[in-house]
């Protein structure tokens, strides 16, 4: 049964008409043509739907939108302060971390929830948060990297 | 002499207040002038010191204060005492009366009722004075008993209640002098809680203070009050617990003319029912004061005594009106001087709830030669303070089927946390009250009789009080014995008899026969009992039924639970809809199979049964007919059930257990009645009964889920205590703990539409059928020690472990907690500990779908994504790594085999 719902999603109030069950993904991305986010397993195994829950990573795909209606959501859309893009972002742009690109949203929202939540972590920490991010196409030095630097890290994962 | 406390350390002022509870002798009761009670003979004040709890005593009162109420509590029932046995009961004989005179005996009691529940009252020492908050009436008598207790001056005492209202004592002045012992010996402010225990025992303790037995004339010309046995006024229990009670406090000439005027007025009247006469004619014609029948007959004029009392039609109130007159003689003594006050009022009765309402109150006042005539007194107060202090109060703790309201025991926020004002300038006199109260619970006792044809001849006149009265008034009187076994054999042998007979069809109840409570009553009743989960398909419309129950006997469908008259329940009398609800046969007399657990609902009390059937009555009406049974031979012919109902059924109400609490009885009649929590929860035999003796409530298998045990084998790993049961059944999980999945889902669904207070009755029955603590604080380390094993990858089960890292790990390894993580480590889950592998292998196939349950996350099916090999693996991982210490569960193919089998259907 369709109900109707209000989210704010990168600081906007919207309203949707959906089934309380619905996942976050597919409103986002069919009703709110958000489509930063990507559909990947639908399982919650591969993070390629990864938004900010109230500046947390979450997996979209199995997060019912009935249980998000009163909180933060952030997608990759609304991370840019306006052109400039999100340090994390820039990090990702500055070491190429991407081949095909569609678990590159899942990778960069990862960093940025971790980062909000452990501004100085170390490579280990970074390894562990991207730990269930899968990406089929090897990228994963670059994609490393990319992390390492946005939190202030060389690729070593000395404080540079 | 001033016994007061010197003022406290400032510094303490936040987190200064502590918690008091109150232990009362086994026996004491005030039974007319005796005061019975057993001596404490020996207490270990030292025994809880080391928790910070302190013992108070005084004579035989004892008391406990701790940092917080459910410490103080816990602290109550494990303190050691020794108390004596008191004498039996003296029985106090009346004078014999001449036989020819009409006699009537009254009551008054000692407490009108307990108090608002549930609220606080808070002593505090300041400046060497003593500050009361809380619901306490604020009278001169309090403080002049108050003082008494505490061997001071009535001045430094402050009460921050209300004005007193003159209408008769409540618990919430034993709670008082209670909180003002307790804070004295502390040294600190003290909160006590207006509990049902001890508040409602000290009240049914003092329920005989006083008994008046009126005889009279026929004509009632002429009569006296024969008998005056006890006291008009009985204060707060601890001055009697510590023998300070001196005898100048038992009396009270206001409370002494009010109790005086109920006796007369209510005598009056029985004696104008028993004459048929009119009650205002007669009392015309008693009333030798002019004035008075001035009063009498214009009051009379303006209430338009005569006409009939308005009616709008509503099935479940019955009105009524009475009258009450009293001339309370002056100081001086002449005739013609003193008070004359008349009131007439009108009562509203629900007959099902036993609430009554005050609809109109009309009251006159004339002073007569002493002061000045007022026809009409502003009715408005009044009836207010009628209404609260007589009609709403709690008189006994609440009864098992009574619907708190929603709301919650915290303590209300704090008065004493800002600096409480000066107490009262010494000699400021109290407000005095113009209007002469005495006809006040007189008039409410006649309306009330007119109403509904019961005598009430002893005050308060509370919900709980005014149904019981109702009930016993429908009740057939004694029969014979020979034909109560007539009875009980016509009974056993129609249970045998297969066939019964069809309650005829009738229209459906218009919609506004059932007032709003009602139908609020009956939607809580509908929730408790998870109505709309069985009578609901997957995914269809709410209450349409069709819902399949895969049973050992075959497949059985709900049916359609809405008003409809065809397909529904629409031209469902209620008989018919009771005789269903408590013994399993349709309207048209077939028998139900027990699948519908008429087994539980049968302890539905009247009340609960009746708000239910108006509920149901008034939802819309949709046409559905129910899919066939599929049942095998012989279990689908029907009339079989006579004879299983004769087996296992046990239709008797609902009894409470006197020795429990009014909280574990509470939790008892919905746990077993509406909520039916043993037909999931207990293990049924080979003909579908529930198991009895050790196996009641061991847990049992339902629907494909395993119910898990409810008694002392439950297999939590962390270990349930009372407040984790509650948590779990408000919110759907708790932290130690998994969360509400598969058909318990639904039922925390309902759970959240319950008062809280029911919900955690709910789960101090549970705890006690569990032998689970209250809190247990070693619960968290052991929680700790169950993860900390799970961080051992187990030998052995490297295919497991590659669908889990895959599937699972993303939301249950907590490296990096994100906003979908589970909450809870599978380690504590209590399903992977259990002895069968169904709840996991369901969640796995279905994924956990907490709807309804605020806040929770998700998880996804993986039947399509998964083979039966992947989760046989996955499953047997889980066992190894999150539950080291169990076997490894067998048949694990079979069992993934079979429930996919479900799944597939659905």
């Amino acid at each position: 049964m369709n109900q109707e719902l209000h989210l704010t999603v990168n600081g906007e109030r919207c309203a949707v008409r959906a089934a309380p069950s619905t996942p976050l993904l597919y409103v986002l991305r069919n009703d709110l043509c958000l489509n930063g986010p990507k559909f990947g397993c639908g399982l919650g195994e591969c993070g390629a739907c990864m938004v900010l829950v109230e500046g947390r990573a979450a997996r979209a795909c199995v997060l019912p939108v009935s249980a998000v209606a009163d909180r933060r959501i952030t997608t990759l859309e609304g991370l840019a302060d306006g052109d400039r893009p999100d340090p994390v972002q820039q990090a990702f742009i500055d070491e190429q971390g991407a081949q095909c690109g569609y678990c590159l949203n899942g990778m960069i929202m990862t960093v940025r929830g971790l980062l909000n939540d452990n501004p100085a972590p170390d490579r280990d920490a970074l390894v562990a948060a991207l730990d269930h991010n899968l990406c089929r196409c090897g990228t994963h030095q670059e994609i490393l990297a990319a992390a390492c630097r946005a939190a202030g890290l060389s690729d070593q994962g000395e404080p540079s | 002499m001033n016994r007061f406390p010197d003022n406290r350390p400032a510094d303490q002022d936040n987190d200064a207040l502590r918690y008091g509870v109150v232990i009362r002798p086994p026996v004491y009761r005030l039974d007319a002038r005796a005061f019975v009670c057993s001596q404490l003979l020996h207490v270990d004040r030292e025994a809880l010191a080391s928790e910070g709890i302190t013992v108070v005593t005084d004579g035989n009162f004892v008391g406990v204060v701790a940092a917080s109420h459910e410490a103080a509590r816990q602290a109550a029932a494990r303190l050691p005492l020794r108390w004596s046995t008191p004498d039996r009961d003296r029985t106090t004989t009346s004078p014999t009366v001449a036989e020819q005179r009409l006699r009537r005996d009254y009551q008054w009691p000692g407490r009108l009722g307990w108090g608002a529940a549930p609220d606080w009252v808070i002593a505090d020492f300041i400046d060497g004075g003593l500050r009361l908050d809380g619901p306490v009436a604020n009278s001169e008598r309090l403080r002049r008993e108050l003082a008494c207790l505490l061997e001071s001056d009535p001045q430094r005492i402050h009460v921050d209640g209300d004005a007193e209202a003159g209408l008769g004592r409540q618990g919430s002045d034993d709670a008082a002098a209670d909180a003002a012992l307790l804070a004295r010996a502390v040294g600190r402010p003290v909160a006590v809680r207006l509990d049902p225990d001890p508040y409602a025992r000290d009240a049914g303790a003092l329920a005989r203070a006083r008994r008046m037995r009126v005889s009279g004339t026929a004509d009632g010309d002429d009569f006296r009050v024969d008998d005056d046995l006890g006291y008009v006024s009985v204060p707060p229990l601890a001055l009697w617990l510590t023998g300070r009670l001196t005898d100048g406090l038992l009396s009270d000439p206001d409370a002494a003319a009010l109790q005086f005027t109920f006796v007369q007025e209510s005598f009056l009247d029985e004696v104008a029912a028993a004459l048929g006469e009119d009650p205002v004619a007669l009392r015309l014609r008693h009333i030798k004061d002019p004035r008075g029948k001035q009063l009498l007959s214009s009051v009379a004029d303006q209430a338009g005594w005569g006409k009939p009392v308005e009616d709008d039609g509503r099935a479940d109130l019955v009105r009524g009106r009475g009258v009450a007159y009293s001339h309370r003689p002056s100081s001086s003594g002449d005739a013609g001087s003193g008070t004359r006050s008349a009131w007439i009022a009108d009562v509203e009765v629900n007959t099902v709830t036993g609430g009554v309402r005050l609809s109109r109150l009309v009251a006159g006042q004339d002073a007569g030669a002493d002061g000045p005539l007022s026809p009409l007194l502003d009715a408005k107060p009044l009836s207010d303070t009628l209404e609260r202090k007589l009609l709403g109060l709690p008189a006994t703790p609440p009864s098992a089927d009574d619907w708190a309201a929603p709301g919650d025991r915290q303590l209300p926020a704090r008065q004493t946390s800002v600096p409480p004002a000066p107490p009262r300038p010494a000699g400021t006199p109290a407000a005095t009250d113009p209007v002469d109260l005495s006809p006040a619970v007189a008039v409410v006792a006649n309306a009330l009789y007119d109403a509904t044809g019961v005598r009430f001849r002893s005050p308060p006149f509370s919900p709980a009080r005014v149904r019981a009265a109702l009930q016993q008034q429908s009740r057939p009187g004694k029969r014979r014995w020979w034909w109560g076994g007539a009875v009980a054999v016509a009974g056993l042998l129609a249970t045998l008899w297969p066939w019964r007979p069809s309650i005829a069809p009738v229209a459906r109840p218009a919609a506004n026969l059932y007032s709003a409570e009602t139908l609020e009553r009956g939607r809580l009743v509908a929730e408790a009992g998870d109505c709309a989960v069985c009578h609901t398909a997957e995914g269809g419309t709410v209450n349409l039924g069709g819902r399949p129950f895969e049973t050992p006997f075959g497949t059985l469908y709900s049916t359609n639970l809405t008003p409809d008259p065809d397909t529904g329940i629409g031209n469902w009398s209620y008989a018919a809809f009771e005789r269903a609800m408590r013994e399993g046969i349709g309207r048209d007399g077939r028998h139900l199979y027990p699948a519908f657990p008429y087994t539980d609902f049968a302890k539905i009390s009247d009340a609960d049964m009746q708000a239910l059937y108006g509920y149901l009555m008034a939802q819309p009406a949709v046409a559905a007919p129910a899919p066939q049974n599929d049942l095998r031979f012989p279990f689908n012919i029907r009339s079989m059930m006579a004879g299983w109902n004769f087996l296992f059924h046990d239709p008797s109400p609902f009894k409470p257990d006197p020795t429990r609490s009014a909280q574990w009885n509470r939790g008892a009649y919905l746990f077993e009645g509406a909520g039916h929590c043993g037909a999931c929860h207990t293990p049924r035999n080979l003909f579908g009964a529930e198991k009895g003796g050790d196996a009641r409530l061991a847990g049992a298998l339902v629907d494909g889920w395993e119910a898990p045990a409810l008694t002392a084998d439950s297999r939590a790993p962390a270990g349930w205590t009372e407040q984790s049961l509650f948590e779990y059944l408000r919110t759907g999980r708790s932290e130690l703990h998994g969360v509400a999945g598969g058909p318990m889902a639904p039922v925390v669904a309902g759970l959240a539409e319950l008062p809280e207070d029911d919900v955690r009755a709910i789960a101090h029955y549970v705890a006690t059928q569990m032998d689970a603590p209250l809190s247990d604080p070693a619960r968290a380390e052991r929680a700790a020690a169950v993860v900390t094993a799970s961080q051992v990858e187990p030998v052995g089960q490297e295919a497991g472990q590659r669908v889990f890292e895959g599937a699972c790990a993303a939301c249950h390894e907590n490296g990096t907690a994100t906003f979908t993580s589970a909450k809870q480590a599978l380690a504590l889950n209590t399903n992977l500990h259990s002895q069968r592998p169904d709840n996991v292998i369901q969640s796995i196939l279905g994924g956990v779908h907490a709807e309804g349950v605020a806040g929770t996350g998700e998880m996804p099916a993986f039947a399509h994504s998964l083979s039966d090999r992947q989760i046989v693996d996955l499953v047997q991982y889980l066992r190894a790594r999150f539950a080291p210490g169990e076997t490894p569960w067998k048949e694990v193919g079979k069992t993934v085999a079979d429930l996919r089998r479900e799944h597939d259907q659905q």
